[in-house]
């Protein structure tokens, strides 16, 4: 068990372009599972391997256990990682995968093969032990990697999109074995993905990162309910929270040829207004109102998309399982007050 | 429909007629390899009445074959092991790291794979003269491992560049160094690769003859190729127990491509597919 | 996919490419350069001076060197073409799924393994003039009158080695061939097939030009391999009868070993020449080969 803290951690490349990382600052506490989540190419994966020591950092500084880790090697860093590809060698058994690690620790023989067997007995891999990775299904290879690291016991679990090569069954079956996991080891996780709902289920945190930089840090309801940006609020939940142009003026904000009261105080001029697709709720006689341009029904849920009068991007809408309205047909709507999030127009900042 | 018929029999003549073309040879070799000169003299092409294996005994003891073959061995498998132990290494840092000037090695060594031999066996002759090593089997096999380093990092090269970097990742988090990691993980998952290159290099060094014939003079050192010409100066007109030495010479060949076949041609193509 | 080269520190990289640096440097780079030194020099066991371009000189006016030049080149030239249109055919041949492909493949392979002191002997008995397969088939239909000791006759002893290195070479080329047939898209063919081409139009207007790349390659190949060829010639003919076999190898390996001049610097000139030769023919024609493909695509 440790902490992790990044002080400002970035990565510039040598081929030059903008930072990869930057200004990446965050604590992970003892036993934390904390994830990083963001669209692909925001540098969680870069920020994740300047952690395991993979690649150097370039400025700010890493410390594990308040100790400075920026010139220390990957070995000597005591962490375990978990490779979206597994990462498996291929001409070694299971056994030999998940032993290669602690031979080259000088750990006695016996020391080995206890902690093999434990690992292969949490994860149900003991038949499979004297196969090669090649013999494996995807889900099977997938908790070798997991048992690589378990073996180890390492201060730091890292993982890099662990559950993006398996079908949607299993990585659900899996997301909650890596939970159970995480609550029998108590150990500290960092566990990056691009995947909102492993995000929201497993992580204690989430680290919405855009660009290179963190966009917003907090428990992952939270950061739902209250997205910092723009960005954040766009990326969490499907569909996305809808994000409108309007304008506040004399106390009251202007969406289109609609008007709504204001949730709470704010500058007047242009600003973005956003509401779950979930928060609205279809009355007979509202504020908002629209007509159906599309019908989705999925079975549990409806989405509708409508056209607000004088609003150029349609409204998303989560109805139950049979749609409120049909298609081409006008419908009024209403939110409650604290489902009305305003961010700056311009800079996407949250306003209330 | 006879049209069909006609180009069909048209292909399987090109095809019968090519297969005695390329297969005559050998088989003629095998026949006279069983008989003596004087039956071969009699009827150059007639089958061995008596299959004479008692001939190969002969050759082997009696006409120096089992010093030329133990050479062989020699240098040829030492040169193999060499090549590919520094081949491997070198292929694998090209493959992996990026460092000023790796794309020039790599070019270097590619345009060495055409390199005429004329261009540097006076001056390997004039070296090894120097060093004390003309005439000497260590000398060839150095000089062999040299030759053929260029093929063997081309080969392997492409195979290392292959290998994900992950895999390297995941050694240096389990703790090694490059240098295990490269003889623990890249190596052995080169396997293929490294067999394709020990097979090729082997025939081809076992086949070896300019660079022989240049740097060992003494009977004692002579590869098979050299004994088998010399043998053939010594005894111009025994054509039975020529024969029988380019069988040894031959069946080594002949007993690998049995087994590797593929791995063999997959060799030996490498440069032309690309 | 290939993965990303990373960029370590020097330390981890040299153990890994010192031995190979020291085998080329040692073993194949100095020796060049050393030749490039003699090529100016007198070398002789005892004593080297410097002579300037005095062999060039002499080369330049040195008729055998002309005659092995002429030799070289026209196998060079002749061998590529012969090798790989047979192989086309053959190739093709197999393409049209025949009985026992695999195996003929596998058959048709073997004489490039072998030895080319074996390949020489062999076929010195098979050119024969009393009992050689050669002579024996033309006698047994008939042709007796033109039976001739072939590597004996100047006229025909170069193309009688060009023989035997297409016998060689062109089961290695066929196999290339074959591959590349097979790794032709299903889909171009069966479409010229939907468009009723003939077997003929489907061949050289759809095939051929597929696998130009791969030809290229080969005619490449094959004439550098010429350009070197040393081994053959010298256990059949040793450059022999007058001069009709000779090739730049052979002669450079007589002048340095064999005459009894003892100077390596004029070989060595040879060599250099020889090998710039061939150095710019290969950059030349892979430059060609390079663009060619480039408009493939
Ligand atoms: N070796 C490299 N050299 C230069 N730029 C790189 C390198 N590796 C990554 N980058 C750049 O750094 C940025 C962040 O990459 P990173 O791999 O961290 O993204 P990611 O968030 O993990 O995305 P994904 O979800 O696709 O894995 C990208 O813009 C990428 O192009
Ligand atoms: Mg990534």
């Amino acid at each position: 068990m440790a902490t992790v803290t990044l002080d400002r951690l970035g990565k510039r490349y040598a081929g030059g372009g903008a930072p990869a990382v930057q200004d990446v600052t965050f604590e992970v506490a003892h036993g934390e599972f904390f994830v990083l989540l963001g669209p692909s190419g925001c540098g969680k994966s870069t920020t994740l391997r300047m952690i395991a020591g993979l690649e150097a950092i370039t400025e700010g500084t890493l410390a594990i256990d308040g100790k400075r880790m920026n010139e220390v090697p990957a070995r000597d860093r005591d962490i375990a990682m978990v490779f979206q590809s597994y990462a498996l060698y291929p001409h070694m058994s299971v056994y030999d995968n998940m032993a290669f690690g602690l031979r080259r620790r000088a750990m006695p023989k016996a020391e080995i093969d206890r902690r093999v067997r434990v690992a292969a007995a949490i994860l149900g891999l003991e038949p499979f032990l004297g196969r090669r990775p090649h013999a494996l299904s995807g889900g099977q290879r997938q908790r070798v990697a997991v048992g690589r690291a378990i073996v180890r016991d390492p201060k730091v679990f890292l993982f890099d999109e662990p559950l993006s090569n398996l079908d949607a069954a299993l990585r659900a079956s899996t997301r909650q074995e890596l939970i159970r996991l995480h609550r029998r080891l108590g150990a500290t996780m960092i566990y990056v993905t691009h995947d909102q709902v492993e995000a929201m289920t497993m992580g204690d945190r989430i680290c919405i990162m855009d660009h290179g930089r963190v966009a917003q840090i907090g428990a992952p309801l939270d950061v739902y309910r209250r997205p910092a940006t723009t960005f954040v609020a766009g990326f969490l939940g499907s569909p996305p929270m809808n994000l409108l142009p309007a304008t506040v003026a004399d106390g009251r904000v202007r969406l289109g040829e609609a008007t709504l009261t204001l949730p709470a105080r704010v500058p007047e001029g242009p600003v973005t207004l956003g509401v779950r697709p979930e928060d609205l709720v279809p009355v007979p006689e509202g504020p908002l109102r629209g007509e159906v341009v599309a019908v989705e029904p999925l079975g549990a849920e409806t989405i509708l998309s409508l056209r607000l009068p004088g609003v150029e991007r349609e409204l998303m809408l989560r109805a139950g399982r049979s749609a409120p309205a049909g298609l081409g047909e006008r419908i009024a709507l209403v939110a409650p007050h604290d489902a009305i999030h305003l961010f700056d127009a311009a800079t996407g900042c949250r306003l209330t | 429909m006879w049209g069909r018929v006609l180009a069909r029999a048209a292909v399987m003549l090109v095809i019968v007629l090519w297969t005695m073309f390329a297969a005559g040879p050998f088989l003629w070799v095998a026949t006279i390899s069983l008989r003596t000169t004087s039956e071969f003299m009699a009827a150059p092409y007639a089958l061995p009445e008596t299959w004479r294996f008692d001939k190969f005994a002969t050759a082997w003891t009696g006409s120096g074959y089992d010093t030329y073959f133990t050479n062989s061995i020699l240098v040829v498998f030492s040169a193999v092991a060499i090549v590919t132990a520094v081949g491997a290494m070198a292929a694998h840092a090209l493959a992996r790291y990026r460092f000023p000037g790796n794309r020039l090695v790599y070019l270097l060594i590619f345009s060495t794979i055409v390199l005429p031999p004329q261009i540097t066996v006076i001056a390997l002759f004039q070296t090894l003269a120097k060093l004390g090593l003309y005439d000497t089997r260590v000398g060839l096999t150095l000089v062999y491992a040299a030759v053929q380093l260029p093929l063997t990092v081309y080969i392997l090269e492409s195979f290392f560049a292959r290998i994900p970097a992950d895999l390297f990742d995941a050694a240096r988090i389990d703790g090694y160094s490059e240098w295990a990691t490269f003889w623990k993980v890249a190596f052995p998952v080169a396997m293929p690769a490294i067999a394709t290159v020990v097979i090729l290099n082997t025939i081809l060094l076992w086949n070896e003859f300019l660079y022989a014939v240049v740097l060992i003079a003494d009977d004692a050192r002579r590869t098979l190729p050299l004994g088998i010409q010399k043998f053939m100066g010594d005894q111009l007109e025994d054509y039975g127990m020529i024969a029988t030495g380019l069988m040894i010479a031959i069946v080594p060949v002949v007993l690998i491509y049995a087994i590797f076949s593929e791995k063999l041609i997959q060799g030996m193509t490498a440069g032309a597919v690309k | 996919m290939t993965s990303p080269r990373e960029r370590p520190a020097w330390g981890a990289i040299v153990p890994f490419l010192l031995p190979a640096t020291v085998f080329y440097l040692g073993l194949t780079a100095y020796p060049v350069i050393r030749t490039v030194w003699n090529s100016v020099h007198e070398v002789l066991p005892r004593r080297e001076a410097y002579v300037g371009g005095a062999h060039y000189v002499e080369l330049w006016a040195d008729d055998t060197f002309w005659r092995a030049v002429r030799n070289t080149v026209t196998w060079a030239l002749v061998a590529p073409f012969l090798e790989v249109s047979i192989a086309l055919l053959l190739a093709l041949a197999l393409y049209a799924r025949v009985p026992a492909a695999r195996i003929l493949r596998i058959a048709w392979f073997t004489p490039v393994l072998m030895s080319y002191v074996v390949v020489g002997i062999v076929w010195m008995w098979i050119y024969n003039y009393d009992w050689g397969a050669a002579n024996a088939i033309l006698r047994a239909v008939g042709l007796g009158h033109w039976a001739q000791p072939w590597l004996g006759t100047t006229d025909t002893a170069l193309p009688a080695l060009i023989v035997v290195t297409t016998w060689m070479w062109t089961g290695f080329n066929m196999v290339v061939l074959l591959a590349a047939l097979h790794a032709l898209p299903t889909e171009v063919i069966e479409a010229a097939e939907l468009d009723r081409c003939g077997w003929g139009a489907k061949l050289t207007r759809v095939m051929v030009p597929l696998i130009l790349p791969t030809i290229l390659n080969l005619l490449v190949l094959s004439f550098v391999g010429k350009m070197k060829i040393f081994d053959l010639v010298w256990i059949t003919t040793k450059g022999g009868p007058l001069w009709s076999t000779e090739t730049v190898s052979t002669y450079v390996y007589k002048r340095a070993f064999e005459w009894s001049t003892f100077d390596l610097g004029y070989p060595s000139a040879i060599a250099t020449v020889w090998f710039v030769i061939v150095m710019s023919f290969v950059a030349v024609l892979t430059w060609m080969v390079r663009r060619q493909q480039k408009l493939e695509y």
